[in-house]
């Protein structure tokens, strides 16, 4: 079975059961994303995939959003742009410092041309744990998007890493905040692999951006 | 919520393993405080990972708090609030010489912060270990040694036959037992019950969609995690009509095809959970839960789970989360609880109040339900008062009547002279209805034209010496503290907005509404997305007294 | 992230079997960092902490990157001209003294397919000889047989997608969790989505965790249990009576057989409870899908090959073949093990298992590379050894493995190695072997070569160069065609592509493979000419007379070795998670950080009972050597039974391993030993193995 949805124009045909982040990709249409991941089940935490649907009052998430038949769909609807544009500026807010150019949230802020976040207040603590010959946790750079611990849960199976805190002090720990190298961790690197904003990084490519 | 966490949840749930929140509370309430130790038993015992279970032991207040031999929990729920200013709160502060969030460091006593005791019909409330005191004098009391339990409200029905005032008999189940529960599901279509726990959504509808989803084995929810502040409806049903809740899960069961229910209560109501346990008992006894029930071939049980203090908790899927032990977090729908819900299988959510309706149409018919408001939404509905109003407690009233007459002829005005400033009606999530609008119908459609809603059906007065900005600051002080963390604009856009008002300064309006946009379009759920209504409402009705720009 | 690095290259992973497509991002000439590819076949994105971070051997200080002469005793840096000359020299002159098949090569699993043929042909047209092997002979050779045997051809039925589609899998010797991280995390996704999932090992693996049922028979007795799963299978009636008669032949005396084997008994013999018996049985043969995946608990005995035999006799009674789902899903340990064999490196057959006794076969190659061949089916890698101690075996020229620390009976191989006149190594690490070469060649790792490997689903996939092999160093391609050339033969290629044409002209599974074909997703073999490949094979009918697979008649006999009471537990050797094999790669990278040493898993009881403490030092002592190492108390492993690896060179477990070795393939058999252990009350020596026993 398949469904038949419009993208910004463009009819596309795709499976039952594809999402509106599916068809806009496979209309090769850009919607942003921050907490997707295409290993993963999508999660609907970051809000930035925002689009506008006919007859819909507001704008959907793009990853959560099954199609259904006709759909009309505009991943450039300015209030749903509008909207993503503003969480990716809270994103920012909450980070001590700027990501590093290269991570994609630096990405997903320069596409959507957000500058200098205008949230002053409270940011992450910095905490660093750097006890693993290949990973290193920044935590301050963490912004709770799960794809580390979905990785390790719906990619390695491993259920080392686990979302903690709630609220704006939501973080992520390895095992009981013991570290990667004292938690259940396999060090496969996917959390890494996925992470956004190299709150988990890979050690030697710390040192690289800093050489 | 993680699909691979749930299936390991479902697997040692069906070895009878303790959920990891289950014994996390346990190891709480032993020593008050969790250790790593605790956590590394809790991973075995429940057979979750132990990354899982420190997660679950970092989201839930309960778990948080350090307890010291006393254990004191200040309620600042919004009731408390417009009683007081949280005078209440400073003054236990200084009197116990703690933090929030501290224990002496003898071990004596702690000091938390609780939201809400469903005391609000005489708040003040202070929880002193197991007993809830609540009225005036009660920091001096606490603080004295003499904490003594306050008296609960009597309910009072405005109908003729009360619906949802009464004890349960099972009459409707065993009525609904001689026909079909196709029979009993178009009852419940044919009535139009709407949710009162707040979104309003037709149960009918959602039990439909349960009992055509695939899979043998599904579940009924009973959503008994009364958050809302000011609100203490669920908590009476639970503790005084508890046999109708477990009535109107039978009768959910019946015609869904689930032989099996969890009623999630909250920890902050004590008493619910025995009184729910002792009624399930009884009915046990008397042959209305078990295997086959008076003979008809119909199986349903139900356990009775305690929460651990959440507000995010009472969404469907976060429920779902804290009945299986984990972070109650909210999850993106679809997939709905009926498709995938509770350990991956199909499941009714459904609020304490919404099931108790349930017996009446099942006995009565659906035309008899209806006729209960006429010209408005079916069914009756029950409403409780904050400790401003002269008369406080719950009533079961008819759809449609306006709120003025609500407030004057149950709730008998304000006490002390005083004049009702606003309304927050149905939650911290529901707009603020400024005196001037006392006139709108207590109904669904008529609320929301005003910004408002019906909520959970709480009606709590600000009275004229209210600071509007400090209101918004305690709802929005709420907001940032209750977010679950998961989604982007909740997590970190009610931080800021909060921080906007606890600031000294001035608010840029245009700033501030552009963050309230962010919350009400961005957010995954009723949350993020509903902590803006008052703030609107605010912004509209008494702008000059919010300091903008 | 690519404007931090200079080049991003994609290629297929060195270490395990699983074939991981990689992103390897190269900065300054040295490897920056590996990322798994997201549209990798067997992979999908993911990879472990071997092919994601144990990279940086590439560059360790330790990289040989010059030829080594062993003059007066000491191997010294050379060139490569001199190093020529000296190969050229002694090979000639031990071959026009003794014969070609005085002299014997090694290919790796671990090397390309192109290098592994590069290396048969090089033997068997260079030098004149069928004595060449590669090390699937210690490891899957016993599964190539096989399913040879009972279906045709030697290689999985399926590909690791079968695991998505199972109902039902039964894992037996096999801890792919550890052993191939990414296939096991594959499993463990199956399994939480519903996959029922029976684990037979004699240690209770992560995986069992995650399964309905793990049975724990006795070191030895898999076939036991094979042969009593397939008798509840005939018994409560799950059989595919279609199947068997329009498919197979040789039920009727497996059924005879059958009959000794009831659950009793067979918890007489394996020492598993006959109710689980049945339970499995039924798990496997109601499920619609069923598969069976193994790895070298399996393989690694003395009746290796038969046990492997009657897992297929399993699927073949309840059709589980051909279907997405219902396939056999060998776990091959290296990279390559399938495609160093499947190139002819092998002392019987060419490419594709054609046997060198056929003359049509030989003729094809006799033509395309213009010499004679001889039809003498070659040594295998024990025999070499045995006719270097007796004399009879002069030369060797040992591409890509560490057979002193991981071939058993370490000090047989020794005396062999020393008895050899002449001993070419061709390595990236000195290591054990090069104690005793005469010639080191300075090769190349997976990530400084191009060519293909072919994985434990049968798909060929590209390897490509992400740098260059450092200071003099070669390729082994290059290193090998050089040999080949120097003593007389050019293999007339430019480059690794020309061998793959060569190969596919000359290798009817092979005839559609071109390297633009292969692209980024591999191929299965056999691929058609028009480039058809198989992921699923026996859709129809089997690679054997008349298209009928065949059952095996074969009872249950007991392993080479036993407890008695000198030894009285059984030692199990295998592989962790952090290491691969020999060690040489990752112990030169951050994995040494997570995993410093080898260690002996004792459960509990024995160690109570033997007055040992979880990380004492213990003398492990078995019929032909003896080692210490610290142990480990868990009560992962059985009672009676005490598992250990051999990723560090000072623990020598090797040492500890017998002759004894599959009937049908000579693969030894390094998971039945038996052993004393006992504490020492001191630290291990840091090389006692190698000084206890010596090198005379």
């Amino acid at each position: 079975m398949s469904v038949h949805v419009t993208i910004d124009g463009r009819a596309v045909e795709v499976a039952d059961g594809a999402t509106l982040l599916d068809a806009a990709r496979a209309a090769g249409r850009w919607v942003p994303t921050l907490c997707f991941d295409p290993r993963q089940a999508p999660f609907g935490a970051c809000r930035v995939c925002l689009v506008g649907v006919e007859g819909s009052a507001v704008p959907l998430p793009a990853c959560t959003t099954p199609c259904r038949e006709g759909m009309e769909v505009r991943t450039e609807d300015p209030t749903a742009r509008r909207v993503a544009t503003a969480v990716v500026e809270l994103v920012l807010s909450e980070l001590p410092e700027p990501p590093a150019a290269h991570t994609e949230l630096a990405g997903i802020a320069r596409a959507l041309e957000v500058g200098e976040p205008r949230w002053p207040g409270a940011t992450h603590a910095v905490v660093h744990e750097d006890d693993h010959p290949y990973l290193a946790f920044r935590h301050e750079l963490c912004i709770s998007c799960g794809r580390c611990v979905r990785a390790c849960d719906e990619v390695q199976g491993t259920f080392a890493l686990t979302a903690v805190g709630r609220g704006f002090d939501a973080n992520v720990a390895a095992g009981i905040e013991e570290g990667f190298r004292h938690s259940a961790c396999v060090s496969c690197g996917a959390c890494a692999d996925t992470c956004p904003t190299e709150a988990i990084a890979e050690m030697s490519l710390l040192d690289l951006a800093s050489s | 919520m993680s699909e691979n966490l749930v299936e390991l949840v479902r697997r040692h749930h069906g070895e009878q393993a303790p959920t990891a929140l289950a014994v996390l509370k346990e190891a709480m309430d032993a020593r008050g405080e969790i250790t790593d130790a605790d956590r590394r038993i809790a991973a075995e015992r429940s057979g979750l990972p132990e990354a899982t279970v420190h997660g679950v032991s970092t989201f839930y207040d309960d778990l948080l708090a350090p307890r010291g031999r006393r254990h004191v929990r200040v309620c600042t729920g919004t009731a408390c609030f417009a009683a007081t200013g949280d005078a209440h709160v400073e003054q236990l502060r200084a009197g116990l010489g703690l933090e929030l969030g501290e224990r002496a460091a003898d071990g004596s006593c702690s000091l938390a912060e609780t939201v809400c005791l469903g005391f609000c019909h005489s708040s003040p409330a202070v929880r002193d270990g197991e007993v809830i005191d609540a009225g005036p004098g009660v920091v001096e009391r606490v603080l004295a040694g003499t904490t003594a339990a306050a008296a609960e409200p009597e309910p009072v029905s405005l109908l003729e036959a009360p619906v949802l005032t009464r004890p349960g008999d099972w009459s409707g189940l065993a009525i609904a037992l001689e026909r079909s529960s196709e029979q009993l599901l178009e009852a419940v279509e044919e009535a139009n019950l709407r949710g009162r726990g707040g979104a309003g959504f037709p149960a009918g509808r959602k039990w439909a969609f349960a009992r055509a989803a695939a899979g043998e084995q599904k579940f009924i929810v009973a959503n008994g995690d009364e958050g809302d502040p000011g609100s203490y409806i669920d908590k009476l049903l639970m503790e005084r009509s508890p046999a109708l809740v477990l009535e109107g899960m039978a009768l959910a069961g019946y015609a869904v095809g689930a032989a099996h229910g969890f009623a999630l209560v909250r920890s902050e109501y004590p008493r619910s959970k025995p009184a729910l346990e002792a009624a399930a008992a009884a009915a046990r006894a008397e042959g209305w839960l078990g295997e086959d029930i008076r003979g008809s071939g119909f199986a349903f049980d139900v356990t009775i789970v305690e929460g651990a203090g959440s507000y995010v908790v009472g969404e469907e899927t976060a429920l779902i989360a804290c009945i299986e032990g984990l972070r109650g977090t909210v999850s993106a729908r679809p997939p709905f609880p009926a498709q995938r819900g509770l350990f991956n299988l199909p499941t009714v959510v459904n609020n304490v109040e919404t099931l108790a309706n349930v017996p009446f149409i099942a006995r009565e018919g659906a035309a008899a339900y209806r006729a209960l408001s006429p010209g408005a939404t079916p069914g009756s509905k029950l409403v409780c008062f904050n400790e401003r109003f002269a008369r406080p407690g719950v009533y079961e009233v008819r759809f449609g009547t306006s709120v003025r007459e609500l407030c004057e002829r149950l709730g008998g005005g304000l006490r002390d002279g005083r004049a009702i400033k606003a309304l927050q009606i149905g939650g911290p999530l529901g707009g603020i209805l400024p005196a001037s609008l006392l006139d709108t119908p207590f109904d669904f459609d008529a609320l929301a034209a005003v910004g408002c809603m019906v909520g959970h059906g709480g009606i709590l007065a600000f009275d004229d010496t209210t600071d509007m900005r400090a209101v918004a600051r305690h709802l929005l002080h709420f907001g940032a503290s209750e977010s679950c963390g998961k989604c982007f604009p909740c997590r970190i856009g009610l931080q800021r907005a909060h921080a906007l008002f606890a600031a000294d300064d001035a608010i840029d309006r245009a700033r501030l509404e552009a963050l309230l946009e962010t919350l009400e379009l961005g957010s995954l759920c009723a949350h993020g997305g509903g902590m803006p209504a008052p703030i609107r409402s605010l912004l509209a009705h008494f702008p000059d007294e919010l300091g903008l720009a | 992230m690519s404007e931090r690095f200079d080049s991003t290259v994609t290629t297929t992973c060195g270490y395990c079997g699983v074939g991981c497509r990689l992103e390897a991002h190269v900065a300054g000439g040295r490897v920056a960092a590996i990322s798994p590819a997201l549209d990798g076949p067997a992979n999908a994105g993911h990879t472990c902490l071997k092919g994601r971070f144990a990279h940086q051997f590439s560059r360790h200080r330790a990289r040989l990157t010059s030829p080594l002469i062993r003059t007066d005793g000491e191997l010294r840096p050379a060139t490569w001209e001199e190093a020529l000359e000296r190969i050229v020299n002694e090979l000639t002159r031990i071959k026009d003294a003794h014969g070609p098949d005085a002299i014997a090569g090694l290919a790796s699993s671990r090397a390309t397919n192109e290098d592994c043929y590069a290396m048969q042909r090089l033997m068997r047209a260079a030098v004149g000889t069928n004595n060449i092997d590669n090390c699937s002979r210690v490891c899957h050779s016993p599964t190539s047989f096989a399913l040879r045997k009972s279906l045709g051809l030697s290689g999985a039925t399926g590909t690791f997608a079968d695991f998505d589609h199972a109902d039902a899998t039964i894992l037996i010797g096999a801890n792919p969790t550890e052993g191939h991280p990414v296939v096991g995390a594959r499993i463990k996704q199956a399994t939480l989505r519903g996959m029922q999932l029976v684990t037979i090992d004699p240690r209770r693996i992560e995986l069992a965790d995650y399964g309905v049922l793990h049975l724990s028979p006795r070191p030895g007795t898999n076939a036991a249990v094979m042969l009593g799963l397939a008798h509840v299978v005939l018994r409560d009636g799950l059989l595919d009576h279609d199947f068997i008669r329009t498919r197979t032949q040789g039920f009727e005396v497996v059924e005879a057989l059958l009959a000794d084997y009831d659950p009793d008994e067979v918890e007489r013999i394996a020492g598993i409870p006959a109710g689980d018996l049945e339970t499995a049985a039924h798990i496997y043969g109601e499920a619609e899908r069923a598969s069976v995946s193994w790895g070298l608990g399996v393989t690694e005995h003395r009746y290796g090959s038969e046990v492997a035999q009657l897992i297929c006799n399993l699927a073949l009674m309840t059709g589980n073949l051909g279907r997405p789902g219902a396939a056999l899903l060998p776990l091959r340990g290296q990279n390559n093990v399938q495609g160093s064999s499947d190139m002819g490196a092998l002392p019987d057959t060419y490419t594709a298992y054609r046997s060198v006794t056929d003359e049509d076969v030989a003729q094809s190659f006799e033509a395309a590379w213009g010499v004679a061949l001889s039809r003498k089916v070659g040594m295998k890698i024990p025999e070499m050894f045995d006719a270097a101690v007796a004399g009879s075996l002069k030369a060797m020229y040992i591409f890509g493995e560490d057979v002193a620390q991981t071939d058993p009976d370490t000090a047989h191989v020794q005396h062999a190695l020393e008895s050899l006149e002449f001993l070419v190594v061709q390595e990236i690490f000195e290591n054990e072997t090069t104690r005793f070469a005469d010639v080191v060649l300075p090769a190349s790792a997976f990530l400084e070569k191009r060519g293909t490997f072919t994985n434990a689903e049968r798909r060929i996939q590209l390897v490509e160069p992400a740098i260059e092999p450092p200071g003099d160093a070669r390729t082994d391609f290059d290193i090998i065609a050089t040999v080949s050339r120097a003593l007389g033969h050019d293999f007339g290629w430019q480059d690794p592509e020309d061998a793959m044409r060569e190969i596919a002209a000359l290798t009817p599974h092979f005839a559609g493979v071109t390297y633009a074909r292969l692209g980024r997703a591999g191929l299965c073999w056999p691929v058609a000419p028009d480039g058809t490949d198989a992921p699923i094979l026996y859709e129809r009918e089997f690679e054997l007379p008349g298209g009928r697979a065949r059952f095996a008649a074969l009872p249950y006999r007991e392993p080479g070795d036993h407890v008695d009471e000198e030894f009285p537990l059984i030692l199990v050797t295998g592989r962790r998670l952090q290491h691969y094999n020999a060690g040489t790669m990752t112990r030169r990278t951050g994995n040494v950080e997570l995993n410093d040493r080898d260690v002996l898993e004792i459960h509990p009881d024995d160690a109570a009972r033997l007055w040992i403490s979880d990380g004492d030092v213990v003398s492990v002592r078995s019929r032909v050597g003896r080692t210490e190492v610290h142990a480990h108390v868990t009560e992962r492993i059985e009672r009676g039974n005490v598992f250990t690896t051999f990723h560090f060179p000072e623990t020598g477990t090797n040492l500890l391993i017998g002759q004894s070795a599959d009937v049908n393939t000579s693969c030894p058999e390094y998971k039945v030993v038996a052993v004393d252990v006992r504490p020492i009350g001191e630290q291990a020596a840091k090389t006692p193995a190698l000084g206890l026993v010596g090198t005379g």
